[in-house]
């Protein structure tokens, strides 16, 4: 299974004002690599960006990691709070 | 700038895995950051679309909300100077038959990169001018004579 989180880690800190408060989770979810990322709750827009652009654009990087490796990807992405 | 984007591109294609370099060109008006290398599909196959991700994530991530606002535009493997000639050709071509038939053409849907080259394009043929409608992030261009 292959790990792309800094996929994750790096995009995430590079859109967020808070990049210290990126942190990407990872665990195995029905047979795909389920990614989660939570950002400061004032970061959550930026990431989802307008219409969830934003979020799709990663989502699709991160699919398009995956199938590169054989494998597929899941993503949410929350606030420090939770929130999603 | 230019350092600080193009390396974060590298950054996202070595954690994606993928065997690709990035280097710079500048533009009159912005930014292109080629990508070469073995795993170039993974980036272009079907239509681009991760390419396409790839260029939000960047100009999202280096927004410059100013004036002096710059473009920036990530390619790999020349899939869009490809594209984007093609695209050109058919501006041309599309603005010629307005101009010749007198009926106006259609283009579309196409995204907003994807309208500014057939707009530009427009804009060298005397006699014709371009219009993008409707409200989707995809529009048509409607090409006619006047």
């Amino acid at each position: 299974m292959a790990d792309h989180s800094a996929l994750v880690a790096v995009v995430a800190r590079a859109l967020a004002d808070e990049p210290d408060a990126v942190r990407v989770t990872v665990g195995e979810r029905r047979g795909a690599t389920h990614y989660e990322l939570h950002v400061a709750p004032r970061d959550l827009g930026r990431v989802i960006g307008r219409q969830g652009r934003t979020a799709a654009a990663l989502r699709l990087l991160l699919s398009a990691a995956a199938e590169a490796a054989g494998g597929k990807a899941q993503l949410d992405i929350r606030d420090s709070d939770g929130r999603s | 700038m230019t350092t600080q984007v193009t390396e974060f591109v590298q950054k996202v294609v070595d954690a994606m895995g993928l065997k690709l370099t990035a280097t710079a060109e500048e533009l009159p008006d912005g930014l292109r950051v080629h990508l070469e290398g073995e795993d170039g599909v993974v980036l272009t196959r079907r239509q681009g679309e991760a390419l396409q991700a790839l260029q939000h994530i960047a100009s999202s991530a280096f927004r410059s909300d100013g004036p002096d606002r710059r473009r920036l535009v990530i390619d790999c493997e020349n899939f869009r100077k490809d594209k984007d000639a093609e695209l050109r050709q058919m501006a041309l071509y599309m603005a010629g038959k307005a101009k010749s038939s007198g009926a106006s053409q259609e283009m579309g849907p196409l995204n907003p990169y994807e309208r500014r080259i057939v707009h530009l394009a427009v804009s060298e043929v005397a006699g014709v001018s371009s219009e993008s409608v409707g409200d989707a992030f995809e529009k048509t261009v409607i090409i006619s004579v006047g």
